[in-house]
């Protein structure tokens, strides 16, 4: 857990939020053809909760989320995580960063194919060249639900249960914010649930930041709060309860 | 689909050039042998042409059979009387006799060595000077030797020693070594490269003293009075030709020369392209795998193409297709890069000192049509599985989702596999043991060979795992998760692997046959000449080959401290045991053979040798078995010249590796009187009881290089050593051919890395997004290069060995005992591992590049 009081950087909105990004900004392309995604979006995403960035194709909510988890470069703008200037890092030093206070949930859950299911969950911190702290590994495994699946391998489970194996593998390394990319695309919505609720109970047992960006109101409801992207800006940005909460927020736009 | 082929091609440029790569080397390699048999055979034939030019009839000795190229000349000329009788005959307007003669000089340095490369070289011809129109030199400064003091020199190698006309010169002969003035520097016809031999001219009669021919001249040329055709001419004079001589014409003379060494250098072309065909072999696992991996990753385009109506036999044509461009791109691309295989064997040759004579690459139509269809053919027919495999794809399968699954090798693969190892070792088996000569054992050693590597690699999918296991488990001790994931990746496709390092398998196997083969040929020379030869020197010419003047037996047995010189001579006659055989006669002292060799007797002891008559003779035991013949029988022989000689057997002995005698042995009076056997191959020296070793063997150097340079003495060390390099220096030739198929097999492993690399995009993207770090992804993908590798390289060190082991088993009738070079097999393993590692570099490069965002991307 990043509870080290990393100093703030001098005038930056970071607060005491794990998570911040001031007037980011990404271009694509040049000239007349030139597509602003993002357009000087500030924000702070507070310790321990689970925020969910939503909006239509092409409001811009996944370059925001490249762009705060190190993926891609701004055009302008800074962003922080954990009191560590994200924009400004080397490919050394994001890899740093992705060891220590970085998990990701992909939408294609993406196993190593090869390795079992406890060896997943463990890979990160294998691949840091840290010894894995056993304990932790069980009450993961035992959290997902996997304590009789732990040596099978990905093609042995279903589609829920290798997310589920991906969110202890995020969790693993205790990171300062998770990124979960349409964490529910590729599962049904038994399977989706119990992903969500997974991811939901990581906040609140584990105290973890999650960032999770989705289109689908149904899976922003399970955020404490909702920032809603449109056309590269922040159109809306509210705490949520519940589901007609989050529709009744993206209709009124 | 021909057009959707052209496209696929395009859009793999890079796999297509890696494919194409491996293809081009072993077309090359086929075209550059071609290309140069046909520069090598021009060259000879104006080389020849040229000689001859002004030759209408040549007279020259008679043999009674083509005694073939590699048989040392028994020295039979011509009686200097024979020019009157022939100058007498109508239509002959001018005969010149001529001295030429490869076998009896040696032109030294200041140094008192032969010119040209150490251990041996090119031949150095002595001739005598001929009068116009037979004279081929033409002076280009100074003029020909006019006394017996005189030589000329042809330009070609009075460039390469920095000659000057007017220096001295030493020359060693048939009675020691003497010094010359350079008169002159001659060009040999129009300046062909002779291949690096050398001409030192005289005048006739000194050309007859230097090579031991006083009163007697090697041939006769003639001029044709006009209006006398020189086919008419030649058979005038054959009437009136003894029994030892014939008449030929000058272009007939000149075909035939040229034939015979062409005939020699075929063994080279045979060789050569044994080499090629190993390359092109390896090259077409390397298709099949790619085409392999292509056709499966390519699954769900195959599936769609159906279901928009694409019949099976079309999705078979856009495979094939791809494979007919490829190899027909790759074919023409390697018939251009065959000039440079050429460069590279004219090079390596020039290397060890035998420069291969041209006058201009010679562009055959061979050189052309043949590598083409051997590089689309071996394409083709290595796309065949794959694209079959294509035609299997249904519709249904575009629709799902993970479309690259890993097959299992079926029940029917294996015993497929398993039939064809088996065939292969029977092949083999037949080609060891079951033929008579090499050229027979060669195409079903091939055929054996081809089947053998094919089922084991088709078996090889189940030798990964536990290879895998074998090699992977240390790097992932010391290297940790990297090494585990290396490892994994090796085993998702087993089958792929064992493709992948099948193709390194054949060229590793090679190596290690290749070397345990000549270390056990080492051993057994070693140890025949530990058994075998009980004296102190063995006197031989420094090149190792060429034979020794008598003189030197005579002069070093009056060395003080040198008890007995026996001198080994030998002549090629045809033995009639049944069947007529060519073989070399062994001429041996039987007064003084048995105090410096010890004889192996099988039916005699040594007296029967110190008592051995003039028509006796004394078998082979080996090769008496072979021929049926025992001691009582009576042998007959013919010699060169047609004279019968019935010898009697009076005795058997073995010599392994046939260092005394190979068929039969006469007394050595025999071998000079009847046979006409000049010179020696060797002496062997025993020092007197007691004598001071060093300052006898010091002596005799000093008398061989004042008087003898183009002999030297050695002890026995130095002469198995000296057998040891030059099996060395063959075997490093060897390495250099069989490198290329290495070199290709390592596109083989490059290519399969950057296919399933590109597979594993996703997952690696996402690898780096857990905190991999580049060096990591590197890391990884070079060991499972490793790993690759190391399985190739263990897999083919046994199959190696064990070819080996049946082959020195084969020839152990030959004298051959097994010596297994286990360092060096060590070291052949490493460079495997070095090389793997090193295939490894680039697409790990590559999988390091793949950023995290492609592990986010939806398809």
């Amino acid at each position: 857990m990043a509870d080290e009081d990393v100093a703030s950087p001098d005038g930056a909105a970071t607060g005491d939020g794990a998570v911040a990004c001031r007037d980011l900004s990404r271009r694509f392309g040049e000239g007349g053809a030139a597509v602003d995604a993002l357009r000087g979006v500030t924000l702070e995403f507070p310790k321990g909760h689970l925020t969910a960035i939503v909006g239509p194709s092409g409001s811009g909510k996944s370059t925001l989320m490249h762009l705060r988890a190190g993926l891609d470069k701004p055009t302008a703008g800074q962003a922080w995580i954990d009191g560590v200037e994200v924009t400004g890092l080397d490919d050394k030093g994001l890899t740093e960063l992705r060891r220590g206070k970085l998990g990701f949930i992909f939408q294609f859950f993406n196993l190593v194919p090869v390795l079992d299911a406890a060896e997943n969950v463990e890979l990160p911190v294998r691949i840091a060249g840290k010894d894995v702290d056993p304990a932790w590994r069980d009450r993961l495994i035992e959290a997902i639900g996997l304590t009789d699946r732990a040596t099978h391998r990905p093609s042995e489970l279903s589609g829920g249960q290798q997310q589920r194996v991906a969110i202890a593998r995020a969790l693993i390394s205790r990171p300062a914010v998770i990124f979960a990319d349409e964490p529910t695309g590729n599962l049904d919505s038994k399977s989706g649930g119990e992903v969500l609720g997974l991811l939901r109970r990581s906040v609140d047992e584990f105290g973890q930041t999650v960032i999770m960006v989705t289109h689908d109101p149904k899976v922003a409801a399970y955020a404490d709060r909702v920032i809603v992207l449109a056309d590269g800006e922040v159109a809306a940005d509210r705490e949520v309860s519940g589901e007609d909460d989050v529709i009744a927020l993206m209709r009124d736009l | 689909m021909f057009a959707l082929a052209l496209r696929g091609l395009a859009s793999r440029k890079l796999r297509a050039a890696l494919t194409a790569l491996a293809i081009m080397l072993g077309v090359a390699m086929v075209a550059g042998t071609f290309m140069l048999k046909g520069s090598v055979d021009k060259a000879f034939d104006d080389i020849f042409a040229e000689a001859n030019a002004g030759i209408d009839v040549t007279v020259q000795p008679k043999s009674a059979f083509d005694t073939g190229f590699d048989l040392p000349e028994s020295g039979a000329a011509l009686h200097e009387s024979l020019v009157r009788k022939v100058e007498s005959v109508d239509g002959v307007e001018k005969a010149a006799p001529a001295i030429n003669d490869s076998t009896s000089i040696a032109i030294l340095d200041e140094n008192g060595d032969r010119i040209g490369p150490p251990g041996g070289g090119p031949p150095q011809i002595a001739g005598s000077v001929e009068p116009e129109p037979f004279n081929p030199f033409t002076w280009v400064e100074g003029s020909a030797p006019a006394t017996d003091s005189e030589v000329g020199i042809d330009s070609i190698t009075a460039d390469e020693e920095d000659y000057q006309v007017g220096q001295k010169i030493t020359i060693s002969g048939a009675r020691g070594a003497k010094e010359y003035t350079l008169s002159g520097i001659g060009r040999f016809g129009s300046g062909i490269p002779l291949g690096g031999a050398s001409f030192a001219l005289f005048t006739l009669p000194e050309a007859q003293a230097i090579t031991g021919k006083v009163g007697e001249v090697d041939n006769i040329d003639v001029e044709a009075s006009s209006g006398v055709s020189p086919d008419e001419l030649s058979t005038r004079i054959n009437a009136i030709l003894p029994q030892n001589a014939e008449a030929k014409t000058g272009a007939e003379d000149a075909a035939q020369q040229s034939a015979d060494i062409k005939d020699g250098f075929s063994f080279l072309t045979t060789f050569l392209l044994v080499f090629a065909g190993i390359s092109v072999f390896v090259g077409a696992f390397l298709i099949f795998n790619t085409f392999s991996i292509t056709v499966a990753q390519r699954t769900r385009e195959f599936g769609m193409l159906r279901t928009l109506g694409a019949s099976s036999r079309q999705v078979l044509a856009t495979v094939f297709s791809e494979a007919l461009m490829l190899g027909i791109i790759a074919s023409a691309l390697g018939i251009v890069a065959g000039l440079g295989f050429v460069a590279l064997v004219t090079g390596a040759f020039k290397a060890i000192g035998f420069e291969l004579p041209q006058s201009g690459v010679v562009i055959t139509a061979d050189s052309i049509i043949v590598p083409l269809i051997v590089g689309i053919v071996a394409t083709l027919g290595s796309a065949i599985v794959p694209a079959l495999r294509a035609t299997r794809v249904t519709p249904l399968e575009a629709l799902r989702e993970d479309a690259q699954g890993t097959e299992k090798p079926s029940r029917r693969r294996v015993w497929i596999a398993r039939a064809l190892v088996l065939v292969g070792i029977l092949a083999i088996a037949a080609g060891l043991f079951a033929t008579s000569s090499f050229g027979s054992a060669l195409p079903l050693l091939g055929l054996g060979l081809i089947l053998l590597f094919v089922g084991i690699a088709m078996l090889a999918g189940t030798l990964v795992t536990p290879l895998a296991s074998f090699v992977g488990r240390p790097i992932e001790k010391l290297r940790g998760v990297t090494g585990r994931l290396a490892r994994e990746n090796t085993l998702r496709n087993p089958s792929r692997t064992a493709t992948t390092s099948a193709a390194l398998m054949i060229g590793v196997a090679l190596v290690v046959f290749a070397a345990v083969f000549a270390a056990s040929a080492t051993k057994s020379v070693g140890d025949a000449l530990d058994e075998t030869f009980a004296g102190d020197l063995i006197i031989a010419n420094t090149d190792g080959f060429s034979p020794i003047s008598p003189d030197i037996a005579r002069q070093v047995g009056d060395v003080e401290g040198v008890e007995t010189v026996s001198q080994l001579s030998g002549a090629p006659a045809e033995v009639e045991t049944g069947t007529t055989e060519q073989s070399l006669i062994a001429g041996l002292d039987p007064a003084t053979i048995t105090k410096v060799a010890t004889l192996d007797w099988v039916d005699g002891d040594n007296a029967t040798m110190t008592g051995l008559g003039p028509d006796e003779a004394i078998v082979e035991s080996q090769w008496a078995d072979d021929h049926g013949v025992s001691v009582g029988d009576t042998v007959t022989l013919r010699t060169t010249t047609g004279e019968e000689v019935p010898v009697h057997v009076v005795g058997s002995l073995r010599d392994r590796v046939q260092l005394l005698v190979t068929s039969l042995a006469l007394p050595l009076d025999t071998i000079r009187t009847r046979f006409d056997a000049r010179q020696d191959f060797a002496d062997l020296v025993g020092f007197t009881p007691g004598a001071d070793a060093a300052a006898t063997g010091d002596r005799v150097d000093k008398l061989l290089a004042d008087r003898f340079p183009q002999a030297e003495a050695r002890d026995q060390q130095q002469f198995k050593q000296e057998q040891e390099d030059g099996i060395n220096q063959l075997l490093a030739l060897i390495y250099v051919l069989l490198a290329l198929s290495v070199i290709v097999s390592l596109f083989g492993v490059v290519n399969t890395l950057v296919l399933t690399i590109y597979e594993r995009t996703r997952e690696i993207g996402m690898l780096r997004a857990i905190g991999a770090s580049k060096s990591q992804i590197r890391r990884m993908v070079r060991y499972e290069s490793l790993i690759t590798a190391m399985i190739g390289a263990l897999i083919g060190a046994v199959v190696g060995l064990g070819i080996a082991i049946a082959a020195v088993e084969a020839l152990k009738s030959e004298g051959l005992v097994l010596a297994v070079p286990i360092a060096g097999i060590i070291v052949v393993l490493i460079v495997a591992g070095i090389a793997g590692v090193l295939a490894g570099i680039w697409p790990a490069r590559r999988a390091s590049k793949i950023e995290v965002m492609e592990a986010l991307q939806y398809e």
